[in-house]
């Protein structure tokens, strides 16, 4: 069967002559070589017909990666992970009732208003336990734990489970930071001395209580979680009073310690609810249902 | 709009696009499918095979890099596909090791008529021929540098192998078929 023209790469003859020369022969060389290597265009080669080319294809793309529409979005959108992040914070602060952020301010203020007015003799015992409780409430509001089962509602969104967390962890963390700051405001107008040290003591625990509770909440529901970090921490903090640990606990290097813990156990428990979302997934337990794998 | 590189058809292809995979190998079928054919000796529906083999092996995951040029990455998967397939053993059992080139060659004993050259020539037996003498670094060097139109970067990229050997393979490949190629007769254009 004859077969049409093949595709010639050298359309003028001079390229050919080029091609010789790149490669390093002589003029003289070339001149000599160029009859047999014209010749090469003698030999052409089959083309594939439209129609060769969608068998091919049909062929191959059943060994074509497939990605699920909502899997692709979430890959396209990772392109552009810090805008999509507010977004979605932006997105799910609707999530927190006006009860949140009122009680936040509030906690905020008391500790300022404790603070300034000397009530108590020990500034920090209150910043400590006080910050915390932002931070309690923050996991409240914020995350709910597997037993709440909307786990199948949130895999359907666009956003992962976890950029939906990160969301979260973003509107929490910089509310409470922005309390924070507006506190150290407060106390250096009030003129209160090492507004540092006592911003530390309130916002390191705060921390600290927050990586533990959603770590917790991995494993409990969100309450019990939240409710366990927080006992904790106020349980340690009257340990270290009676027992005059906090004096030694002072030392700048020790009051950042729960602050870096908090990031860490945060950062863990980002992790652990990313690798263990096909075991929280309901899917597979109803397939094997179905299927009668378990008779 | 501009059209999109084989490395970006490539990338979106690893993301399951679907699109760009029909670009892609819309683009590249009929090149391939002519280097293999010529790598082979002419045997269509093994070249088709390999074609096939190839895409396949694109497909798989994990084995493209992005940064990569993509054309000499799909030749080279090609190239290696050719060779291990003429070193397996079914096919050294059938071709008995060391005449695989002999029995690309189809050669007849008896001198061929002046009608019988035309007609050969008219389809490019003796090139063929001529091609098929020459040791496989020859051969495949000839074939990307003057069929596929291969930069010598883009052949040393193919074939893993310094610049220098390139041209030296090119330059011995190029000396050898012409003194295997006997001019065409006169009056056969």
């Amino acid at each position: 069967m004859p077969h049409p023209q093949s595709s010639w790469p050298f359309e003028r003859p001079e390229q050919l002559t080029d091609a010789l020369l790149e490669q390093g022969a002589t003029p003289e060389e070339c001149a000599n070589l160029l009859p047999a290597v014209r010749r090469l265009s003698e030999w052409q080669a089959p083309h594939p017909t439209p129609a060769d080319t969608r068998r091919l294809l049909a062929v191959l793309s059943t060994a074509l990666p497939a990605f699920s529409p909502v899997r692709q979005a979430i890959r396209e959108h990772r392109q552009h992970r810090i805008s999509f992040l507010l977004a979605t914070a932006r997105a799910q602060v609707s999530l927190f009732g006006l009860g949140f952020w009122l009680v936040s301010a509030l906690v905020t203020l008391l500790g300022a208003v404790v603070v300034l007015g000397r009530v108590i003799e020990d500034q920090d015992v209150v910043l400590r336990a006080g910050g915390p409780l932002l931070a309690y409430l923050g996991t409240i509001v914020a995350f709910r734990g597997r037993g709440a089962r909307v786990l199948e509602l949130e895999l359907v969104c666009l956003p992962s489970p976890l950029q939906l967390a990160l969301a979260r962890l973003v509107i929490v963390l910089g509310y409470d930071v922005g309390l924070s700051l507006a506190l150290s405001l407060l106390l250096w107008a009030g003129g209160t001395g090492q507004v540092l040290a006592l911003m530390l003591a309130w916002f390191t625990p705060l921390l600290l209580v927050a990586g533990l509770a959603l770590l917790l909440s991995l494993r409990l529901s969100v309450q019990a979680a939240a409710s366990l970090a927080y006992g904790s921490w106020l349980v340690f903090l009257a340990i270290s009073t009676i027992s005059n640990l906090q004096a030694r606990a002072g030392a700048p290097a020790l009051i950042v310690l729960p602050g870096c813990l908090g990031l860490v156990l945060l950062a863990i428990a980002l992790l652990r609810m990313h690798t263990n979302m096909h075991r929280l997934l309901p899917y597979p337990e109803r397939v094997r249902t179905f299927l009668g794998a378990d008779s | 709009m501009q059209e999109r590189s084989d490395e970006q058809l490539m990338t979106a292809v690893q993301a399951g696009d679907q699109v760009a995979f029909a670009a892609l190998v819309t683009r590249h079928h009929d090149p391939l499918l002519g280097y293999l054919y010529r790598l082979v000796g002419s045997d269509r529906p093994l070249a088709e095979d390999l074609v096939q083999e190839t895409l396949l092996h694109v497909l798989q995951p994990h084995t493209y890099q992005s940064a990569r040029p993509f054309k000499p990455w799909l030749y080279m998967i090609a190239t290696n596909l050719v060779r291990d397939y003429f070193k397996s053993a079914a096919v050294r059992k059938l071709w008995r090791e060391g005449d695989a080139e002999e029995m690309l060659l189809h050669l007849e004993d008896r001198e061929p008529s002046p009608e019988e050259r035309a007609l050969a020539a008219e389809q490019g037996c003796e090139v063929r021929e001529a091609l098929a003498q020459l040791r496989g670094e020859y051969r495949v060097v000839l074939l990307l540098r003057f069929y596929q139109g291969f930069s010598l970067q883009e052949i040393a990229e193919t074939l893993h192998i310094p610049l220098g050997t390139v041209k030296s393979r090119l330059s011995v490949g190029v000396h050898r078929l012409r003194s295997v190629l006997t001019p065409v007769p006169k009056g056969v254009d």
